[in-house]
């Protein structure tokens, strides 16, 4: 049971401790971070690559499930338990000399004691605690310069997040009073009274809500000042990595409560919306980063697209979606790191560093979907799945991704040959060469994935099997339940 | 037809929740809307309370009051208690943040401010600042009528 609970406890112990050690040794300080961090992953790494046949369930202090917590890990929780120990080592601040630097690795270890606790969580109110954590820790992170633009970047963050909030506690307030349980496998058992319009409701507020963090449509316009003005490390790590924690627990939602419900309807029309929104405005972006955070909103649209989908090839497109997204996207904001100037500065950037411009065109390439890299396998699979639900609102979402992956194309495109166009004055490549590390190793983890894409697909499609089982999720937290349900068939 | 004491507390919830998001969407002051959020909030608080209510109910507490009696659902107690203190410790975040962007640009009206970030980022980026929607984007248009020649 270590590796459900360790992960989430030590880096929230060793956030508090960083800052009264670094009175006393700065050293031992900036150890602590990524030593707790490498222990995670240690822990975890076992149950990732070899998963053990039944999920890790612990009930915390041995309250039973209903009244006490729940840490559920089936194969899908402790992936991205290990890929938030793995992209916070990946992106942490590993060069030093910033004055703000034991501030700064508090508040890291803080986002990713909750980013696993989102992971691993089966239960509501946890989530919803997680949730405000990870949001508090990643305001810090924003303002940590202390500029002005991150200022107000992270004031009109926190506005539009607390509201989100507000709006996700209203639909778990309206949930409670119909079921009387904030577990989600006791939700699972009886999904019923949820099913009225009222549940829908509370569907639709906890939507929006969590949608804050997930770049979903009406609360998003935080996406790109915020990303433009925090730090690249901070970006790679909200935009790859804690969306896809907001994703996980909508999903979550979705495939235990309101599968059998309009739910899939809502996802797939805020979907078409988000999509348009991010990559209509992404290709009139005229800087770097701002450009690759609205095409960050556009790609998080089509994973709500892909899990509109029904049933288990709505999981499976929309896992694989969301994990290619985690490793591209992760990747382009490390570029950001030096490519932080606007597109047109950046013309003829090749000539000083020609392998940070073959990685951008490797995941430009990834993001449109050309055939042998992965994002070609994640496109198809969506647009299949859409193709087979044959409604006149998937459709829609047909036609839109197939319209916005031509502008995205362009976009895109248009960059690439900016990158290799000759120029008297190439603009000054990178300081040195851990700075584009992560994308170096993001990339060579991209193209080994396109080498063996028929493993990587068994593995997905193990995930998926157990992830969109919603039988399998409530037996595993209930083994009583499951003896009760066979009693009367 | 008369109100039951439990209704008037669900409208009075739904009220300052619907006032508060009110306030967010329509004020542009900073201050006003953090105070907004925080109405918001406190509707929210009393929504998730009496999602757990039950009248004529013990408090929720072992060894209180007789022990036969039926008690109200601690759990959305539990739950209120956190969001409280999240809640206000995202305010006074939210405040502490007020007081320095104040100053730094002597204003708080997020209509305002928002055209600084724009303006900072565009510096920053290396790109053309945006358009203010207050100034004319270009030169004054030429009137269709040319001027009259001048009398000798």
């Amino acid at each position: 049971m270590l590796p459900l609970i360790l992960p989430v406890v030590l880096p929230l112990l060793a956030a508090f401790l960083v800052m009264p050690l670094a009175r006393m040794s700065a050293l031992i300080a900036r150890a602590l971070g990524p030593i707790v961090l490498t222990t995670s992953l240690v822990l975890l790494l076992p149950c990732c690559l070899d998963p053990p046949a039944q999920p890790l369930v612990l009930a915390i202090g041995n309250f039973a499930p209903p009244l006490g917590i729940v840490f559920y890990g089936d194969r899908l929780a402790l992936l991205f338990a290990n890929a938030v120990a793995l992209f916070f080592l990946l992106f942490w601040d590993w060069r030093g000399g910033n004055p703000q630097q034991a501030r700064q690795d508090a508040l890291m270890l803080l986002l990713a004691a909750s980013a696993t606790g989102l992971a691993l969580s089966g239960d509501l109110f946890n989530l919803y605690v997680f949730y405000e954590l990870a949001a508090v820790a990643s305001f810090g992170l924003v303002s940590l310069s202390g500029t002005g633009p991150a200022l107000v970047a992270t004031v009109r963050y926190l506005l539009v997040s607390a509201f989100g909030s507000v709006l996700a506690l209203a639909g778990i307030a309206l949930l409670y009073l119909q079921t009387g349980t904030l577990n989600l496998a006791q939700l699972g058992i009886d999904p019923e009274p949820l099913q009225g319009p009222a549940g829908l409701l509370a569907f639709g507020l906890m939507v929006i809500g969590f949608g804050v963090k997930a770049e979903l449509f009406p609360l998003n316009y935080w996406v790109p000042e915020v990303y433009a003005s925090a730090p690249a490390r901070i970006s790679a790590l909200l935009a790859g990595l804690i969306s896809k924690l907001a994703v996980l627990i909508l999903l979550r939602l979705l495939v235990l409560v309101y599968g059998d419900t309009a739910a899939p309807q809502i996802l797939l029309f805020l979907g078409i919306l988000t999509i348009f929104f991010g990559e209509f405005s992404a290709w009139r972006a005229q800087d770097f980063p701002r450009m690759i955070a609205f095409s960050s909103i556009g790609q998080l649209g089509l994973v709500f697209i892909a899990f509109s989908l029904s049933g288990s090839w709505g999981v499976l497109a929309g896992i694989a979606v969301a994990l290619h997204h985690l490793l591209v996207k992760s990747a382009l904001f490390g570029l950001a790191h030096r490519w932080s100037g606007s597109l047109q500065a950046l013309t003829g950037s090749a000539q000083r560093t020609p392998l940070a411009a073959a990685l951008f065109v490797l995941f430009a390439l990834s993001l449109i979907g050309v055939p042998p890299l992965p994002g070609f396998w994640t496109k198809i699979l969506v647009l299949a799945g859409l193709a087979q639900e044959g409604s006149a609102l998937a459709f829609t979402g047909l036609g839109a991704i197939l319209l916005v992956t031509a502008v995205e194309a362009h976009y895109l495109f248009r960059f690439a040959l900016q990158l290799y166009e000759k120029v008297e004055n190439a603009p000054a490549g990178f300081r040195s060469f851990w700075e584009f590390l992560p994308s170096l190793l993001l990339g060579a983890a991209l193209l080994a994935v396109t080498l063996r894409i028929n493993p990587v697909a068994d593995r997905l499609r193990a995930i998926t099997q157990q992830a969109a089982d919603r039988s399998f999720y409530i037996t595993q937290v209930f083994p009583q339940a499951a003896a009760h349900r066979k009693d009367q068939p | 037809m008369a109100l039951d004491f439990v209704s008037i507390l669900y409208i009075g919830a739904l009220g300052l929740l619907l006032l508060g998001t009110f306030g967010l969407v329509t004020t542009t002051h900073l201050f006003r809307l953090i105070l907004a959020l925080a109405l918001a909030e406190a509707g929210v608080n009393l929504l998730l309370i009496l999602s757990g209510y039950r009248g004529g109910a013990q408090p929720p507490i072992l060894g209180f009051g007789p022990q036969d009696m039926p008690m109200v659902d601690p759990i959305p107690q539990a739950l209120v208690l956190t969001a409280i203190v999240i809640g206000v410790g995202v305010q006074a975040l939210a405040v502490a943040a007020a007081v320095r962007i104040y100053r730094r640009y002597g204003t708080l009206d997020l209509v305002a401010l928002k055209a600084h970030l724009e303006g900072d980022l565009a510096r920053k980026q290396g790109i053309a600042p945006p358009k203010s929607a207050e100034k004319p984007a270009g030169e004054r248009p030429l009137s269709p009528v040319p001027p009259r020649p001048q009398e000798p």
